[in-house]
């Protein structure tokens, strides 16, 4: 029958705490409190690339509104831009003022790095001054962005007014 | 022939006192790697997701930069719409305010407008009413304004009036 229980030996019990106490402590302080400090860290550094991405998309929900309300309020600049300039189209534009309505194209530039300029000759013929007026005023409703532009010229021709000026058509450079 | 009184013990390697030692350590021992096993799989857990958070937010980033262009790209086409339809407003105000200010009496024939020059070929009664009624509005508008009478044949007299405005760059 074993009695090392009924009668501890005290050396062996001190020798056994001894192997305990320095396993342990070797555990702790060698394996356990480096991985800890390691996970310390990558836990502070996932809070901080957490709120850092929260903030990010919180920004980008913002501008995504801010394009959005830009979108819509600029809405007719945009179209118009995006709007193919036709020829035909203007000339029956024109037609609604002007007699005898012509048009030639005289130059193509870039302008601004992201816009092209069509520059074109008007020719036409109208009654009274107030046909310029109305045609200029609806320019801007047009759907292009077209500028009237100098020179301009203006002859009366019996009950007639012949009319020579430049316009100028603004498009989205699609070669950018 | 027996030659001891007592039967003999069974004799252990370990005894029990060491055995419960052993047991107790190893245990402790298992207890505190399966604790380390733990910190270090949340540990690459935490480092895992913060690549994925780190990735999604360049790809957000990237979003925001695009979305920025957009803004700015509209920012851009609004202010030129803007200052298109401006010019031809303005344009169009240039060319009613001359035609206000011809008077009755006189008759343009001919008008070629310059970004900075205005040349006005008319007929007129008198030189005088030329000079009270067009010339002084003109020269109030432009920096040089320079006339020349023709006699017609009925006493009236055509005139063709050049009026320039220094551009500004070439002042400088």
């Amino acid at each position: 029958m074993d009695k090392s229980l009924e009668k501890i030996d005290l050396v062996k019990l001190l020798i056994y705490l001894l192997v305990f106490i320095v396993i342990t402590l070797f555990m702790i302080l060698f394996v356990i409190v480096p991985s800890v400090k390691e996970y310390r860290v990558s836990k502070s550094t996932y809070k901080k690339a957490f709120i850092h991405k929260a903030r990010v998309e919180s920004i980008l929900l913002d501008r995504k509104k801010e394009l959005s309300n830009l979108s819509s309020q600029n809405r007719r600049a945009i179209t118009s831009f995006m709007h193919k300039f036709s020829t035909d189209n203007f000339i029956k534009y024109a037609g609604k003022f002007f007699n005898d309505v012509s048009l030639v194209e005289v130059s193509k530039k870039a302008y601004k790095a992201e816009f092209v300029e069509y520059e074109l000759k008007v020719s036409t013929s109208l009654k009274s001054p107030k046909n310029f007026y109305d045609f200029l005023d609806g320019l801007n409703r047009y759907e292009n962005i077209v500028q009237a532009d100098f020179p301009i010229y203006m002859e009366a021709n019996n009950s007639k007014i012949s009319s020579t000026f430049t316009i100028k058509v603004y498009d989205i450079n699609s070669t950018k | 022939m027996r030659l001891s009184f007592i039967a003999p013990r069974k004799k252990y390697l370990f005894s029990m006192f060491t055995k419960m030692w052993i047991i107790f350590i190893s245990f402790i021992f298992i207890f505190l790697n399966i604790f380390n096993l733990f910190v270090i799989y949340k540990n690459s857990d935490y480092i895992s997701s913060t690549k994925e958070l780190n990735m999604q937010r360049a790809i957000l980033e990237k979003n925001i930069d695009e979305t920025d262009d957009k803004i700015s790209f509209i920012l851009r086409q609004k202010a030129v719409a803007e200052e298109i339809y401006a010019n031809n407003t303005i344009l169009k105000d240039s060319i009613k305010n001359l035609f206000d200010l011809v008077p009755d009496q006189i008759t343009l024939t001919k008008v070629i407008m310059e970004k900075n020059s205005l040349v006005i070929y008319g007929i007129t009664p008198t030189k005088d009413t030329y000079n009270f009624l067009l010339k002084a509005p003109l020269k109030s508008i432009f920096q040089t304004s320079n006339t020349m009478f023709y006699l017609t044949k009925n006493g009236w007299y055509n005139f063709v009036s050049i009026s320039k405005t220094l551009d500004p760059k070439e002042e400088m």
